[in-house]
C-alpha cells in the first residue's frame, strides 16, 4: 500500500505488504526437487510487476532460471544469455542495483542487440537486483512491466526483503538444508564475513565455497552460523586444505 | 557547554565531509569512519558508531570511530536491542541511558550489560532519519555519567543527518526510486571489506582489526577506496605482500624506521 507523499509525518522503519507477507511465507519448498516454492505470479503481483525470474550465476554469468512467471520473463532470461548481454548481466558485473523504469529512454547502445528484443516483447521497464553477499555473487531477480515507471516505494522495500529471503535459500539449498534456523540478518553480521574470509585462506577454496563450508559445518553441528564464525576469527576452529571437516584447536597442541 | 572553537571544528568538520561528497567517487565507509571520529571529539564521548537497517529492520554497524574487533562486537549486539535499535524503531532519540544502574532487566539489560563491562557508563543514540522514515541509528558511547546537553543533542542529530546524506549521496546508481536500494549497497560494501579483513588476517597470521588498520592506511596513501582494495583483495587482484608493504612504508615514513 502506498501512502501520498507528505501525508503523515510519522516515521516508520520498514513495510512490507500483507501480500508480499504471504509469498515469502510460501517460499520454502514442500519437500521435491524445485529450489524456490511458491508461486511466482502472485509474488509479480505484489510487486506491482508483469512478470518476474530468479537466475542463479553460473560459470560466472547469468545461468538458468529457476524460479519465473511463464511468457516474457523466461524469453528476457534467454535472450540475455543468448546474447550476452543484458540488465542481468550488468547488475553481476557491477554487483549493484540495474533499474531501468523506461527502456525507451535508455542508451541505444548500451544494449544494441536486446533493446529492440525487449521492445518486441512489449517490456516497457526492468529493474535487477543483485543475490550477493559482500563479494559473492549468487544470482540475479529481474522484474519486468509492460508499462514504464518505477517501482512504489514499498515495492523497492517488498523486493529487497524477498532478495535476503532467497539468497537465505540458495545458500540454505546448498548445503542440503531446508530449514530456516537464523534469519536473513545474520547475513550482515560481520564476524560472518571475516570467517568466511578466513576459511577461504585456510581451505584454500574461492569465498563462495567458503560460505558453504562455514554454513554446512554449523548445521552439521547444529550450531548457530555466528557462534562458529566466532570460533573461527577467535582461532579456535580451523578449516584446513580441502576443509571438509575443520579441527577444533584444544588438547591438540600446535 | 561548548566553546566557541568546538562550533568552529563542528562546522569545519561538516564542510570536509560536504566537500568529499562532492568528488564523484568517495570512499563512504571511510567518510563516515572520519565523521564518526569527529563527533567523538566534538560531543567529547568515548566512542561513536553508525548502524544502518537492513531491508528486514535489524540494524548492522557501517563504521565506528574505533574499529578494534570488541567494538564492533559491542555494536553488532545492539542489532536488534540496545539504544540504537529503540531510536531507528521509534524515529527519535534514545538519550542518557544510565549502563550501570538502570536496565538489569528489560530490553536495553543485554546491551547495557556488554558495554559496562567494557567501562562505558552511559550511552545515547540518534536516529537517521530519512523523510518519512527512520535508516538507521548514530550511537554514541561514554565513559562517565551525565546527559547529553539540549546542544550536544543538536550536534549529534547533525551528524546523523550528515551520516545519512552520505550514504544516499554515494552515487551507485542513476536514476529511479533509489534510496532503499543505495542503503542495501552501503551494507554490501562492508560486508565485502570485513571478507576482506578475512583474509588478510588469515594470510597474514594476524587479528581482523590489525588487517583493517593495514587496509586501509594502505588505501589511504594510494588514494584508493577502501572498498575497492578489498574487492582486488578477494578477487586476487592485488599482491598482499605488496600491500602489507605498502602500508608499512607508509606508516615507516610517519614514525621511526624499523628493521
Amino acid at each position: 500500500m502506498t501512502r501520498p507523499h507528505g501525508s503523515r509525518e510519522r516515521v516508520e522503519p520498514v513495510s512490507t505488504s500483507a501480500r508480499m507477507a504471504v509469498v515469502l511465507d510460501g517460499l520454502r519448498p514442500r519437500g521435491g526437487t524445485e529450489l524456490i516454492g511458491g508461486d511466482p505470479a502472485a509474488c509479480a503481483e505484489a510487486l506491482g510487476v508483469d512478470g518476474l525470474a530468479v537466475s542463479l550465476v553460473c560459470d560466472g554469468g547469468v545461468g538458468e532460471p529457476v524460479w519465473a512467471t511463464p511468457g516474457p520473463s523466461l524469453r528476457l532470461e534467454d535472450l540475455q544469455f543468448t546474447l550476452g548481454q543484458g540488465p542481468g548481466a550488468d547488475t553481476l558485473d557491477s554487483a549493484g542495483h540495474v533499474l531501468e523504469p523506461d527502456l525507451d529512454r535508455v542508451d541505444p547502445d548500451r544494449w544494441p542487440a536486446l533493446l529492440p528484443e525487449l521492445r518486441a516483447l512489449r517490456v516497457r521497464a526492468v529493474f535487477c537486483f543483485p543475490l550477493l553477499v559482500g563479494r559473492v555473487r549468487l544470482g540475479v531477480l529481474t522484474l519486468h512491466r509492460r508499462t514504464p515507471g518505477p517501482l512504489t516505494d514499498t515495492a523497492m522495500d517488498d523486493a529487497l526483503i524477498l532478495v535476503g529471503a532467497l539468497v537465505s535459500m540458495v545458500l540454505d539449498n546448498a548445503v542440503g538444508d531446508t530449514a530456516t534456523r537464523e534469519g536473513p540478518s545474520v547475513l550482515y553480521r560481520a564476524a560472518v564475513h571475516q570467517a568466511t574470509g578466513m576459511v577461504s585462506v585456510q581451505a584454500g577454496v574461492p569465498l563462495p565455497q567458503a560460505m558453504l563450508l562455514l554454513r554446512a559445518h554449523a548445521y552439521r553441528c547444529g550450531r548457530p552460523v555466528l557462534e562458529v564464525a566466532d570460533d573461527v576469527v577467535a582461532r579456535r576452529l580451523h578449516f584446513r586444505d580441502s576443509g571438509a571437516q575443520p579441527d577444533a584447536f584444544g588438547g591438540k597442541g600446535r | 557547554m561548548m566553546a566557541a572553537v568546538q562550533q568552529e571544528g563542528v562546522l569545519r568538520a561538516f564542510l570536509d565531509t560536504v566537500d568529499t561528497l562532492v568528488e564523484d567517487d568517495f570512499d563512504l565507509i571511510d567518510v563516515l569512519h572520519r565523521l564518526c571520529a569527529r563527533s567523538v571529539e566534538f560531543l567529547d564521548v568515548a566512542a561513536v558508531g553508525i548502524m544502518l537497517a537492513d531491508p528486514h529492520g535489524d540494524l548492522h554497524m557501517l563504521a565506528a570511530s574505533d574499529e578494534s574487533e570488541r567494538m564492533l562486537a559491542l555494536f553488532g549486539a545492539q542489532s536488534r536491542q540496545g539504544p540504537c535499535p529503540v531510536s531507528y524503531r521509534s524515529g527519535q532519540p534514545c538519550l542518557d541511558v544510565d549502563l550501570a544502574s538502570d536496565h538489569k532487566t528489560g530490553e536495553l539489560a543485554a546491551f547495557a550489560a556488554r558495554a559496562r563491562e567494557m567501562g562505558f557508563v552511559t550511552a545515547h543514540a540518534l536516529p537517521m532519519r530519512l523523510r518519512r522514515r527512520t535508516v538507521g541509528a548514530l550511537g554514541v558511547l561514554h565513559t562517565a555519567p551525565g546527559p547529553l546537553t539540549s546542544r550536544g543533542t543538536r550536534l549529534g542529530q547533525t551528524l546523523a543527518d550528515v551520516a545519512t546524506i552520505a550514504i544516499l549521496q554515494h552515487r551507485t546508481i542513476e536514476h529511479g526510486n533509489v534510496e532503499r536500494a543505495q542503503l542495501q549497497n552501503a551494507l554490501t560494501s562492508r560486508i565485502v571489506i570485513e571478507q576482506a579483513k578475512g583474509i588478510l588476517a588469515e594470510r597474514w597470521q594476524v587479528r581482523v582489526d590489525e588487517a583493517f588498520r593495514t587496509m586501509r592506511s594502505y588505501a589511504r596513501s594510494h588514494h584508493a577506496r577502501l572498498d575497492e582494495v578489498s574487492r582486488q583483495v578477494i578477487d586476487g587482484g592485488i599482491d598482499t605482500e605488496r600491500l602489507r608493504a605498502g602500508a608499512a612504508g607508509k606508516a615507516g615514513k610517519a614514525g621511526r624506521t624499523g628493521r
